[in-house]
């Protein structure tokens, strides 16, 4: 190796490449599933790090070609990363009871298609009824005159002010207890049918990406 | 995106193969790990004893995942000789269950197909 400085420039350089190559990897692997939590993000990275240090593990140091190949093997990082999201992500939002987790994921999955916008927008109404709901129960104690069960000829109202709104208070303090079990109860309807929704076309984007991954 | 762009486009045949493959994809790495602990790389090379079952290695990574987090196998980072640690998966005892069954299911299946392809692969009948 040290007998032709030219050689070992080359293979110093190439070396150098190499670990470049690698580095900018899983940079980009890294940023790729930057909505994976940061703990999961650093063992996806370190998994798969070891895979492409295993890969190269030869007597001779690995050249940039080596480990171009070692790369290509495993497919681009934005493919490795969609299949990440494809598999973990939407079904931890399938699961979890937790609106913002379904929301940041929707958000992001909106960009995806027309399915992703629907379910979106359901998303919105659902939790935007829900919230209210929790609003107008915490605010009842407060304004009890202007806040509670209005029932009228034409409609039901919940809240007005200044002046309270038309028609009959049906519920009075009741009005608390169960305004809080309504917006749960449509936050809870929302979010199951969303997961419902999400795992169907979670499915089938396992599905496409399946697809994708023989087109690459 | 560009890729599931591109998708239609692709041969309807291929679609299929890579469909297949996905389905068969998850049961082979199960089953890759029934007799004993394994890292990535380890199953990956069990796979690639026969097969063309995967296409890009990255991919089998994210399956592992989510078949830990389905509960079906467990996993634990051991120091190697390698310099740095390597992440084994083995079957949890639902795992163990769930390939049974699984292996179960792909035999009455595979078995009921190749007989109707028999006369396909045959060439015979219709000519």
């Amino acid at each position: 190796m040290t007998s032709n400085p030219t050689t070992s420039n080359q293979a110093t350089s190439s070396q150098t490449s190499a670990n470049q190559m690698i580095e900018s990897y899983f940079a980009a692997l890294s940023h790729q599933l930057a909505d994976l939590p940061q703990a999961k993000r650093d063992e996806v990275v370190r998994e798969l790090r070891a895979h492409v240090l295993d890969r190269l593990a030869q007597p001779t140091p690995p050249t940039s070609d080596d480990c171009r190949a070692v790369l290509k093997a495993m497919g681009t990082p934005e493919e490795i990363a969609r299949q990440y999201r494809v598999e973990l992500l939407l079904k931890r939002s399938a699961w979890k009871i937790a609106p913002w987790s379904v929301l940041r994921t929707l958000s992001r999955w909106t960009l995806t298609g027309i399915q992703g916008y629907i379910v979106f927008v359901i998303a919105m109404i659902g939790y935007t009824m829900g919230i209210a709901l929790y609003i107008t129960a915490l605010f009842k104690p407060l304004f009890p005159h202007n806040i509670g069960m209005f029932v009228s000829d034409h409609a039901i109202n919940l809240a007005r002010f200044p002046d309270p709104p038309p028609g009959t208070e049906m519920l009075g303090a009741y009005y608390v207890p169960i305004a809080v079990a309504a917006g749960y109860l449509f936050t809870l309807v929302t979010t199951v049918s969303i997961r419902g929704i999400v795992r169907k076309f979670g499915r089938l984007k396992q599905k496409i990406s399946g697809i994708a991954v023989s087109a690459y | 995106m560009a890729l599931l762009r591109k998708e239609p486009k692709s041969e309807p045949t291929e679609k299929w193969e890579a469909q297949l493959r996905k389905g068969c994809l998850e049961l082979a790495i199960l089953a890759c790990l029934w007799e004993k602990r394994l890292y990535g790389l380890e199953i990956l090379r069990g796979l690639e004893a026969d097969s063309n079952l995967v296409l890009a290695e990255g991919t089998v990574y994210p399956i592992l995942a989510r078949l830990k987090e389905d509960g079906l196998l467990q996993s634990e980072w051991v120091e190697a000789d390698a310099g740095h640690p390597r992440k084994y998966y083995w079957l949890t005892a639902p795992g163990r269950q769930k390939v049974v069954s699984m292996a179960q299911f792909w035999n009455g299946f595979a078995a009921n197909l190749n007989s109707l392809l028999k006369p396909v692969l045959n060439g015979k009948g219709r000519s």
